[in-house]
């Protein structure tokens, strides 16, 4: 590239001058070709200003452009569908101006005489209000997925939510009695289930509104009702479109009847993106049934995986942290703190039956670390309402935020640990809490090197060792924290069982009760030896010559490892792992003799193959676990195939398929 | 100058300098100049040409839009964009102010 130094300052001509020039008509010379000819005899690109270039507005792009002639987002329409269509491209981040603004209709309605036209129009616009300040409080959006600006244009401020409902019900009325007497009553049909649709969706999204935790059922029935017109309007979508005689003129069609060149295809696929909305608004509403914490995490990343709209992502947290005070609006987050680590660990400082329950000291340093957890993991529900691109550098930085809880765990649990042992010296108070933070600091980790997978952020020559830190690591240090939690439950329970015997001379039937925690440490040891697999075959491949590796005169593995693994040097514990150690650690001449590829091959299907048995295994499985089998079973038969030495010398290198499940991929050799 | 106009001279057996590098310097010469691109769709841009690349692709700086044709009275009023790049496939036509050129070498 060539390029002028950002630093240089010249009078040239900036601002005023140039337009004088125009005026002037100065000469101008036409270069186009030797312009052309001079750019493709440079050479390859050097490198230019990362941040000029991407400061700059990409013209013929649709999003940046908002000039662009021929733009279909451009032409001015009438149709309520065109409308609508809108509607739903300025959730998905293009700037009000170019999209709902188009629509001459919606800038001034209180004008529009015709009352269902009327009624319509503040429809509209009420329903991007609400849509727009639901998204800037609940805070989860990018640049990309929405442009907050309204550039002055007036959105129904003066009329009152009600008035237009109020309105939309009238003109449905009047529609329904019409429908009845007049013999084009399709037409009317078509426009009533219209009108009607806008008047649930517009209500829905004023419920959310409320602060009531009940609003939300009401909301989830009034989109119900809403869907079921769906259908019947995409029926009618043939009633919108009208063809409409020459009107236009050079570049800007005057807009006055209907949309001559309206795409049917785009309708309908306008009707399949409400379907779609309201299954997402659906969804968002069975939230509130949720009532623990890992629980709602749980939800909250399911959700997300979806890769829902901005809209119903901020829905979702706006309805999680009503007015981001309480949860529910009903629960404090410190109540569902305290709720989430009896669930999970069972410390005695939260048990009734211990004595250190009513400790008014104890009570003192629980509660501070308590509050001091509640920003973090509100951060952390935050994170997870953020589109998938994003989640994954926030996840990174938080990090830091949990380092620090982790330590003050430490200093909280020791401190009760020697109050306890004063006061009931069989308890004991050992790390409950660390273990809690332990646990969500692995969970976010593991998650963070995970995503990197589907957001195909990683080279196939790194696969191997991002697989070994998930596997010989992070897996290795889960597995250990939850059934050290598991352990901690189990004496809990045990402590519990002698206090009432001691009571009552009843005796308990021993009933093998199934461990809250034992779905989760079944699922990690499936994703353990997936990934272990993963790590094996990768190395053997590497060893047969299958991987293609960068080959460029200042390469270096270890600045790439310690780059993918920076944003875990602020966590303690786990300590992370540098390169040196890695290699140490994963170095395969410490074993004698030193495997080979096809030891390594085989050991990689014994691992497929232990994470189909415990899969196989899973009650009631779910989706997840169907997935993972999808990649497990065809690689324990690639991986035994391989390690008989099967096409050894082609130099085809093998691919690595991601449809099944976007963590793990089939290895596919051709 | 004189070793400029000997390497730029008749004979082509001059090693040292590259058919790339004096690419490179006519398009030195035009940077921080005034130049008005005209692109697929009709639109015109006027800007102080700041950058391009291989497929030519081209940034200018102090952008600004116009939307009929420039040789008239009439043209429109501009938008001001400010630092716009334009890419390679869309640009018809490339025209540089010419009292500026006096300066620059190969065009």
């Amino acid at each position: 590239m060539v390029m002028k130094s950002a630093i240089e300052d010249d009078d040239a001509g900036w601002g005023l001058g140039i337009p004088e020039k125009m005026k002037n008509n100065a000469n101008w010379v036409d270069i186009t070709h030797e312009f052309k000819g001079a750019c493709k005899g440079t050479d390859s690109s050097c490198v230019f200003g990362l941040f000029e270039a991407m400061s700059a507005i990409e013209m013929m792009d649709p999003k940046m452009d908002a000039g662009m002639i021929g733009n279909q987002v451009n032409r001015k329409v009438l149709n309520f569908e065109q409308a609508i269509k809108r509607k739903s491209r300025f959730e998905h981040g293009h700037s009000l101006a170019q999209t709902v603004f188009t629509c001459l209709y919606v800038h001034n309605p209180d004008l529009i005489e015709e009352p269902s036209l009327k009624a319509f129009a503040l429809g509209i616009l009420k329903v991007c209000d609400i849509a727009r300040e639901k998204v800037n409080k609940a805070a989860v959006f990018e640049e990309e997925d929405f442009q907050a600006m309204t550039y002055g244009f007036k959105m129904a401020n003066n009329v009152t939510d009600l008035r237009v409902t109020g309105m939309l019900k009238d003109v449905e009325d009047e529609l329904q009695r019409k429908v009845k007497v007049i013999v084009l009553h399709q037409q009317f049909l078509a426009l009533f289930n219209r009108i009607k649709f806008t008047r649930l969706l517009l209500t829905a999204l004023i419920t959310f509104t409320k602060k009531e935790t009940s609003s939300v059922g009401e909301a989830q029935k009034l989109v119900v009702q809403a869907a079921d017109l769906l259908s019947a309007i995409h029926s009618s979508i043939q009633h919108g479109i009208q063809s409409q005689n020459d009107t236009t003129k050079g570049d800007h069609p005057i807009m006055m009847g209907f949309e001559p060149l309206v795409n049917q295809r785009l309708l309908e696929d306008m009707v399949a993106y409400f379907g779609k909305l309201i299954e997402r608004i659906k969804t968002v509403c069975d939230v509130i049934n949720t009532t623990n914490l890992h629980g709602i995490l749980d939800f909250f990343c399911e959700f997300s995986e979806q890769s829902p709209c901005v809209l119903s992502r901020s829905l979702l947290q706006t309805t999680f942290l009503i007015d981001n005070k309480k949860v529910f609006g009903t629960h404090l987050m410190q109540d569902m703190i305290k709720d989430a680590l009896r669930y999970f660990v069972s410390p005695p400082v939260l048990s009734y039956k211990c004595c250190l329950f009513n400790n008014h000291q104890a009570k003192d340093y629980i509660d501070s670390f308590v509050t001091h957890c509640s920003r973090p993991f509100c951060s952390l529900i935050q994170i997870h309402g953020h589109n998938r691109a994003r989640q994954r550098d926030k996840l990174g930085h938080i990090l830091e935020e949990f380092a620090t809880l982790q330590d003050e765990a430490e200093k909280v649990d020791a401190a009760l640990h020697s109050l306890l042992m004063k006061l009931e010296p069989q308890r004991q108070h050992l790390a409950c809490l660390g273990t809690w933070i332990l646990y969500h600091n692995l969970r976010i980790m593991i998650q963070y090197l995970l995503s990197g997978f589907e957001l195909e952020l990683y080279s196939m020559h790194e696969y191997y060792y991002i697989y070994w830190y998930l596997s010989e690591f992070l897996y290795a240090w889960l597995m250990s924290t939850l059934s050290r939690a598991d352990s901690s439950q189990m004496a809990e329970e045990r402590i519990l069982e002698e206090q009432l015997k001691g009571r009552s001379s009843k005796k308990t039937k021993k009933k093998k009760k199934v461990r809250p925690l034992g779905k989760e440490i079944t699922m990690s040891q499936a994703y353990q030896n997936m990934c272990a697999g993963m790590y094996k075959t990768m190395v053997a491949l590497d060893m047969d010559g299958k991987v293609r590796k960068p080959q460029f005169e200042l390469d270096s593995e270890q600045v790439r490892y310690e780059h993918r693994f920076a944003p875990f040097n602020s966590v303690v514990t786990p300590p992370p792992v540098h390169y040196i150690q890695f290699k140490e650690m994963s170095d395969l001449k410490k074993y004698n003799p030193p495997p080979g590829s096809a030891d390594l091959y085989l050991a990689a299907s014994k691992h497929f193959q232990q994470a189909k048995l415990i899969l196989e295994n899973v009650p009631s499985p779910d989706p997840e676990v169907n997935r993972i089998l999808k990649v497990a079973k065809p690689n324990i038969v690639v991986t035994k195939l391989l390690a008989g030495g099967h096409k050894k010398d082609t130099k085809v290198l093998p691919e690595f398929d991601f449809s099944a499940h976007k963590y793990f991929p089939v290895v596919k050799i051709l | 100058m004189a070793s400029m106009i000997e390497e730029n001279g008749p004979s082509t057996h001059q090693s040292g300098v590259s058919s790339s590098s004096q690419a490179r310097l006519k398009l030195d010469g035009l940077l921080n100049k005034n130049m008005r691109i005209r692109m697929t769709d009709g639109r015109t841009l006027v800007g102080l040409f700041l950058c391009t690349d291989r497929d030519c692709n081209v940034i200018l700086g102090s952008a600004q839009e116009f939307l009929k044709s420039t040789d008239t009275f009439s043209q429109g009023e501009p938008r001001v964009l400010g630092l716009a790049m334009i890419p390679g496939h869309h640009v018809v036509s490339i025209e540089v102010e010419a009292d500026s050129l006096e300066d620059t070498q190969g065009f």
